[in-house]
């Protein structure tokens, strides 16, 4: 016997039986399928808000087409109604002055939770409503007729199941060719700085937050040493610690001593950064401006992918220190000869390039070798790493200077002229005079260090690294020849260089 | 050319687009335009990811936002500088308080275009308050008035089933932040402090100015989160007033049953206060057709397609000779908008302002669940107002302009 209700429901499932990307493009078949079926002037899919009972609509359709539209209706005031709808999965309208019934889908939808450090999927129950209207007073929805809703609901929710899974599925794949992207980014970067510049926006990109930022530590992870940070114009903007206003500076410590991470309510997410326990940082994300809530996928994925970051800015750091380490000179703290040549280089280019000024100053201890010879090398080292640090305070932040070799300096002053170039020889000259060896190893004299300083500068008297460290030498020699203690500028004593 | 615009029309806001499209293709033949519809929910989530599409999803070309959208907008790259597309493109003959809200902050480069716009009054049944009161202009001028009329009206129409004095004139059926700015407004508060630097909401006149328009549900004379369709109407004779846009009066005239008149909304300061709500329109960065979009931007600031479209959608023409147009050759009743328009204010057109009106709704949406259910207080409303104050001061040190 020909059974129309099975028949009527093949056919309904027959036109869901595709693939749908979302509930949306699932609805956006489903819901013109019921109305046509059931001769509806509209049908409403709503979302149940089960935490504030509500009911908030989605979209309409109508006879011509679908839409996205809005509406909240609360069910508290109608406790009959709600019973009837939990209990039958179908009720009518108690408000409506015209036939509409309310019919229930449920279905699951696929959750990940992080559980420890696993990712599990959890399948929760999803609740929507369907509210279906005709506008004729008369055509009241039979008991048959709510009997076939109810299948075509459960039709719907069952389609809802799966799509639900798909798009799931689809969601973390796509998080894992981003990821995977991202990774290579990172990979591919040769310099920190780039690297975790590219890794940013991309993060940016693929996850659509409004802003990102990367909090670097110091090494026990107590103070916040820089920030790089994207915004939603895409800017990158680099910052300091010291720069944080004070209570963003609480506000991120508290949150790396409680280890607090995600917040969803306040659209901030908070993945510190740990490679073996020690932090290094941590990156926050941030949907403030937009309120759109971070999706915990998102989350756990990002936080996957963080000990990727962390161990790379961990090594980064380690090779940042081995390389300060292999360009500073360990006694006298001053770059090396051969870190000092490459900027030196760089500096004589770039003044060649800007038509900019530079002065160079060669110097060396007086007597140094008798001082050694007469109060041992750990007075000669004392002198050096005095010397140095009076060089070293008493510099602007752009100069440059080295340990050339022995007791030999050399100092590279940028956009400075020779006149500048004397003012600050005069200056480490008096600061140097003012150095006096520890009595107990001269017998209670005073013995003080000077130093002889020769000075030549760009372009006058050379036009590249050698010749202009070849004319400061040589006018450091003229002031050892029975003036030492002073300095002078090559072009002042050239022709008595020269000879 | 694909086309996002919000549900202006209700259920018939596709049919509206479709005739106007029609129309546009009549002069550009060759032009495809594809209209989606979009709930300002969507599209204020959506705006956010434009920048980055990903694969399949839908890329607009042009894009209708609130006029207080563009500095967002711009500032987070996804609204096209205008005046690059076209150096001629002006805005001299815009209406004077719209003008501002299509520029980038501080500069003169135009990123988004009027298009429309609405502003509050109140329009009530005149059979109706004839029962209550002798003189419904006077008494309707201030919001105790109002109050005072909401209650004779009750009283009157007690035995209706289903009467509500006011009709809900938001559309989701819920409390709407926009209404709330003209009670904010008399009492001398306002969402930010003129320079745009600080903002006001924790301040005790804010508050007042909220809590006068949630009276309206608290006392019952405004039907909230209810289906639509069962609330207390104009049209069907349960409701006898609407604090409202001119959105959606249209209905009035062809009933011919009552006669509806139109008032500014009732103060509740010194001054009548009236909220303007521009729509604009705005081409997206990354979109593919930008010559269409910009041909349709200009299409539709012409004056007799901006007159064929307000009347359509039941708005106001964005421009000077279509608005003056309309409304001098409307009924009496509309000309009243005229005045309305002279006390008008919009919202300001920083980064930030619809991440406040966002918070707002939220707590809106809150606090209607809890009158709702019998639960709301006035502490807790106040208290969460505090909160949006303090996130909106740190959203503002955030972005500046």
């Amino acid at each position: 016997m020909f059974d129309k209700e099975a028949f009527t429901l093949f056919k309904f499932a027959k036109k869901l039986n595709q693939s749908f990307q979302n509930r949306r493009e699932l609805l956006d078949c489903a819901l013109p399928a019921l109305r046509d079926l059931f001769k509806l002037d509209r049908v409403y899919f709503f979302n149940w808000q089960q935490e504030r009972a509500l009911l908030s609509l989605n979209l309409m359709c109508k006879k011509e087409y679908c839409m996205d539209m809005q509406e909240d209706i609360s069910v508290l005031g109608e406790p009959d109604f709600l019973k009837t709808l939990l209990r039958d999965g179908i009720a009518d309208s108690t408000e409506l002055n015209y036939p509409a019934v309310y019919v229930l889908l449920r279905w699951k939808k696929p959750n990940m939770i992080l559980d420890g450090e696993e990712v599990r999927t959890v399948r929760k129950d999803s609740v929507g409503v369907l509210r279906l209207e005709r506008f004729r007073r008369n055509r009241h929805f039979t008991e048959a007729e709510k009997k076939l809703i109810k299948s075509v609901a459960a039709e719907i929710s069952h389609n809802l199941t799966n799509t639900e899974e798909d798009q799931a599925k689809n969601q973390r794949l796509n998080i894992a060719t981003a990821l995977n992207d991202l990774a290579t980014i990172f990979a591919s970067s040769l310099r920190l700085s780039d690297g975790l510049e590219l890794i940013l926006q991309g993060v940016q990109k693929y996850f659509r937050f409004d802003r990102v930022r990367l909090y670097q530590t110091n090494y026990d992870g107590t103070k916040i040493k820089s920030i790089l940070g994207i915004d939603i114009s895409g800017e990158v903007a680099r910052q300091t610690g010291e720069d944080l206003p004070e209570d963003e500076r609480t506000l991120l410590k508290e949150i790396f001593s409680s280890g607090a991470t995600y917040r969803s309510i306040n659209n901030v997410v908070y993945i510190p950064l740990k490679v073996q326990r020690k932090k290094v940082g941590f990156l926050t994300f941030d949907n403030l401006l937009s309120r759109r809530r971070i999706d915990y996928l998102d989350f756990i994925s990002l936080k996957q992918f963080s000990s990727q970051i962390a161990l790379a800015i961990d090594n980064a750091s380690l090779f940042e220190r081995v390389q300060e380490l292999s360009n500073y000179d360990e006694l006298t703290k001053l770059p090396v000869r051969r870190f000092f040549s490459e900027k030196f280089s760089e500096e004589i280019y770039r003044s060649k390039r800007f038509d900019l000024i530079l002065s160079l100053i060669v110097l060396d201890i007086d007597l140094f070798k008798q001082i050694n010879d007469t109060y041992g090398h750990q007075i000669g080292d004392w002198a050096l790493k005095e010397v140095s640090r009076v060089i070293r305070t008493s510099l602007r932040q752009t100069d440059f200077p080295c340990r050339y070799g022995g007791d030999e300096m050399v100092i590279m002053l940028p956009r400075t002229n020779d006149e500048e170039a004397k003012i600050i020889a005069k200056r480490l000259k008096e600061r140097i005079n003012a150095i006096a060896i520890p009595d107990r190893y001269t017998d209670g004299q005073r013995v003080t260090l000077s130093i002889s300083q020769g000075i030549a500068s760009f372009p006058q008297d050379g036009r590249n690294a050698e010749e202009l460290f070849e004319k400061a030498d040589k006018a450091l020699y003229w002031v050892k020849d029975g003036r030492r203690g002073t300095f002078a500028v090559y072009r002042e004593v050239a022709d008595q260089v020269e000879e | 050319m694909i086309l996002w615009v919000m549900p202006d029309s209700g259920a018939r806001t596709k049919t509206d687009y479709q005739k106007l499209v029609e129309r546009f293709k009549k002069e550009h033949p060759s032009a495809q335009i594809t209209v989606q519809v979009l709930t300002r929910n969507q599209l204020w989530k959506k705006v956010f990811t434009l920048k980055h599409p990903a694969a399949g999803e839908v890329i607009p070309d042009l894009i209708q936002i609130p006029h207080y959208w563009t500095a967002l907008l711009t500032r987070s790259g996804v609204a096209e500088n205008l005046s690059k597309l076209d150096p001629g493109l002006s805005l001299s003959s815009a209406l004077a308080p719209l003008r501002a809200h299509c520029y980038k902050p501080g500069t003169k480069d135009l990123y988004s275009y009027p298009w429309w716009f609405d502003m509050s009054a109140l329009h009530y049944r005149v059979d109706h308050l004839k029962f209550v009161t002798k003189n419904p202009e006077e008494e309707l001028s201030t919001w105790e008035g109002l109050l005072d009329v909401c209650a004779r009206l009750q009283e009157y129409f007690k035995e209706v089933d289903g009467y509500y004095p006011m009709q809900n004139g938001d559309w989701r059926g819920s409390l709407s932040t926009r209404s709330t700015f003209m009670e904010v407004w008399g009492r001398g508060a306002d969402l930010f402090t003129p320079d745009l630097r600080d903002t006001l909401i924790h301040t005790p006149a804010f508050k007042q100015g909220v809590k006068d328009y949630i009276d309206l549900a608290l006392k019952q004379y405004m039907p909230i989160l209810r289906e639509r369709g069962s609330l207390g109407t104009m049209i069907s004779g349960k409701a006898s007033m609407l604090l409202s846009r001119k959105q959606g009066l249209a209905s009035f005239h062809g009933r011919g049953r009552s006669r509806v008149r139109t008032l500014p909304v009732p103060r509740t300061g010194q001054q009548p206060q009236a909220y303007l709500s521009g729509m604009n329109l705005m081409i997206n960065t990354v979109g593919k057709d930008k010559e269409t979009a910009l041909e349709f931007i200009k299409w539709s600031s012409r004056a007799d397609n901006q007159v064929k479209y307000a009347s359509a959608m039941e708005v106001f023409p964005a421009f000077e000779d279509s608005f003056e147009q309309l409304i001098f050759s409307s009924s009496q009743r509309l000309q009243t908008y005229a005045t309305i328009l002279a006390s008008a204010r919009a919202l300001p057109n920083i980064t930030i302002t619809g991440t406040v009106i966002e918070l707002l709704n939220k707590i809106l949406a809150v606090s209607a669940t809890q009158i709702v259910e019998g639960r709301f207080t006035q502490a807790s409303l106040d208290i969460e107002l505090d909160k949006a104050a303090k996130e909106t001061q740190y959203l503002l040190s955030l972005y500046e302009g």
